[in-house]
């Protein structure tokens, strides 16, 4: 029988991709609450870190979560140490926080939950799909969702390392590169392989971390420079610095950006930690449900993959493929033994002691 | 004749305003205190400060328990010993306290003539240029300036490129304290010349002559007449430049290289990078109470009154 003119070929396969594409969303909404759905928020907020970092969670998780709910995102591009303080006061004084969603550190993110201002996620359908990398330590339940790892590469300029990468944190001692190094301004990413570069172990972190302060002096004599993330990209592309330990996915962008640029992980290791999303507590229920649906569909393995393309890092959904270039990559581990050189130091040690360490750290730099 | 309302003077008709609302408010009237109602504005602005204050000094006594990042429900001293105990709080204030002498010093020197030959100049051309060459930064932000020296000092700035002309190796102009020296007396600059030329202005030039035709070189008018009496410009000047400097956050922040901190660097820290409001709390009570005692050592050294502050109307 042929089909009726009022409902042809093209209008049926129309209707079947957007049958699928509601399919695929109502999969990645919370589960508890997939059976009555409130009414949709014209937009929600997600602090963003900007640049790269924006640009690759826009394309992977934003836009498609719009495409499939008709809910705007606004990207809020504050630090998150900066709206971390007015989305606790908010909470504190029972006000509508001023975002929906945290793209947050874990270990920030931590100190949140800690204090009791996220929302439980542990209802989030797509969670029993992640691996363990997703679940924070240190916390009950799910206030936190992780999304990805990271690592604290030691980025180089290859012109400057005629023979060959850096091996160690040592080779930067070397005089000709005084004033030609850099390091995030509170250390972090260097506290850890400071510590295993003079001479102490992994286990003294937190009680016993002499031999990383005595290392950090010695880099000190070296005069760094000390900034934040697009400090480094600025910096490598002025030709400031010829090294600097810092987040891959910045050199990734420095490179993007036709820096001659190349990283490694050096002898002493290099310090892997995660970044998370998370709800504030003090949005109507309406939002919130809209809020888990956008932090459950970043867990999709399409969402996941276009988005830590855009990163170059490893995701927390199974079967995710290596962005191009990044496959085997000391920045980019996946199996067990890539692991083996990454130090991973529990979140809850970090939280108790971070400020001590930004403390010291700033102490000899600043001396 | 009567007049027209709208030809008396403004503040007149502010006052007849005023008169008629707290009139309405309080009819018995107020009396003599009417005219204060001119001063509600300030004590409002001055009040909100003090309310602020107030919160601020109550985190300051209080300690963050990192188990769960909430303070403590008592007050205690213990971020103050801290704050005069780390060695690293000494080594900020030290920098800023010194950086802002320094820049203060320099600005004053730079200022001074520049004050001087914008308002005694002839030439309205010159008067003209030296007024646009003065608000042309200062219409630009102090984060914009700062990115420019960036620009201009780097390794790859135009200083570096011209001295790679005459065979000079790219030098380190950034990054170091001062840099940050440097950025803040281009920035303070126009505050400067602004407060000086008003005091440099009310000395007739006519003193200046007489002094001349008394057989006084151009150095002793100026070191006897001219800088005397420019005291209180100076004065004013030098208290603007340097608590602005003591609590500068940007130049140190992007000149600094993150290795120059001041003081308002480091709240910045302890509110926003370890979340110890606390901590910040105190370091802000401090800034402002070094800041105090700057103001007070000064007023003390040069008397109120060289500000025109002693009162008197003669």
């Amino acid at each position: 029988m042929p089909i009726d003119k009022t409902f042809n070929r093209r209008q049926l396969l129309k209707t079947t991709a957007t049958v699928g594409a509601a399919g695929v969303f109502v999969a990645s909404a919370p589960s508890i609450l997939r059976a009555a759905e409130p009414d949709k928020p014209s937009e929600i907020i997600v602090r963003a870190w900007g640049g790269p970092w924006v640009e690759a969670l826009k394309n992977g998780v934003s836009d498609r979560f719009t495409a499939e709910t008709g809910i705007r995102v606004i990207h809020d591009l504050t630090e998150d140490n900066e709206i971390q303080p007015k989305v606790w006061a908010a909470v504190a004084q029972g006000r509508t926080p001023p975002i929906h969603i945290n793209w947050d550190t874990t270990t920030n993110a931590t100190k949140s939950a800690l204090r009791g201002v996220c929302e439980d996620l542990s209802d989030l359908s797509n969670i029993p799909g992640t691996t363990d990398l997703a679940k924070p330590v240190g916390v009950d339940g799910y206030p936190i969702v992780n999304t990805y790892g990271y690592v604290y590469v030691l980025a180089y300029r290859p012109s400057a390392f005629p023979d060959g990468p850096p091996k160690s944190y040592h080779d930067l001692l070397d005089p000709k590169f005084k004033g030609r190094l850099a390091f995030y301004n509170d250390g972090i990413g260097f506290h850890f392989p400071a510590q295993v570069a003079g001479g102490g172990s992994l286990d003294g972190i937190p009680d016993a971390m002499d031999p990383a302060w005595e290392f950090i002096t010695k880099m000190k004599d070296q005069n760094p420079l000390l900034g934040e993330d697009p400090d480094f990209v600025t910096w490598f592309q002025n030709g400031e610095i010829d090294a600097a330990c810092t987040i891959s996915t910045n050199a990734l962008g420095a490179k993007k950006n036709g820096v001659d640029i190349a990283w490694t992980v050096p002898d002493e290791g290099a310090k892997f930690d995660t970044d998370g999303l998370w709800i504030p507590k003090g949005h109507s229920e309406g939002d919130l449900y809209w809020s888990k649906a956008y932090i459950n569909s970043a867990l999709t393995k399409e969402s996941q993959q276009i988005w830590l393309d855009g990163l170059g890092l490893p995701g927390v959904v199974p079967g995710l493929t290596p962005p191009p270039g990044m496959a085997g990559d000391p920045a980019y581990p996946t199996k067990p033994e890539d692991f083996e050189r990454l130090i991973r130091i529990s979140g809850q040690i970090q939280v108790e002691n971070e400020s001590d360490w930004f403390s010291k750290f700033k102490t000899i730099m600043q001396g | 004749m009567q007049r027209s309302p709208s030809s008396y003077p403004i503040i007149w008709r502010v006052m007849d305003v005023l008169e008629t609302t707290f009139a309405a408010v309080w009819p018995k009237g107020g009396g003599k205190f009417t005219p204060y109602l001119m001063l509600t504005p300030a004590i409002v602005l001055v009040g909100t400060l003090v309310v602020g204050l107030l919160y601020i000094g109550d985190s300051s006594l209080r300690v963050l328990d990192r188990s769960t990042f909430l303070f403590s429900d008592y007050w205690t001293l213990d971020n103050y010993i801290r704050a005069l105990s780390e060695p690293f709080i000494f080594t900020v204030v030290w920098r800023s306290l010194l950086g802002a002498v320094i820049v203060t010093i320099v600005t004053l020197m730079l200022a001074f003539p520049y004050a001087y030959i914008m308002v005694r100049t002839p030439s309205s051309f010159v008067r003209k240029f030296l007024l646009i060459a003065l608000f042309l930064p200062f219409f630009i932000g102090q984060v914009v300036r700062a990115y420019g020296w960036l620009i201009i000092l780097g390794n790859q700035g135009i200083v570096n490129d011209v001295l790679g002309l005459v065979g000079v190796e790219p030098l380190r102009l950034l990054f170091n304290y001062p840099a940050v020296l440097f950025g803040l007396v281009q920035y303070m600059l126009p505050f400067g010349v602004l407060m000086l030329a008003p005091a440099l202005t009310a000395i007739p030039e006519e003193i200046e002559a007489a002094s001349g035709s008394l057989g006084a070189s151009w150095v002793k008018t100026m070191t006897h007449i001219v800088l005397p009496m420019a005291k209180p410009g100076l004065i004013g000047a030098g208290l603007v430049v340097l608590t602005l400097s003591l609590t500068d956050f940007a130049m140190p922040a992007i000149l600094g290289g993150g290795t120059q901190d001041f003081i308002a660097n480091a709240i910045y820290d302890q509110f926003f990078r370890t979340s110890d409001q606390g901590f910040g709390s105190t370091l802000a009570l401090l800034l402002i109470a070094l800041g105090s005692i700057l103001v007070g050592i000064i007023f003390a050294v040069f008397g109120a009154g060289t500000l025109a502050l002693d009162g008197s109307r003669k």
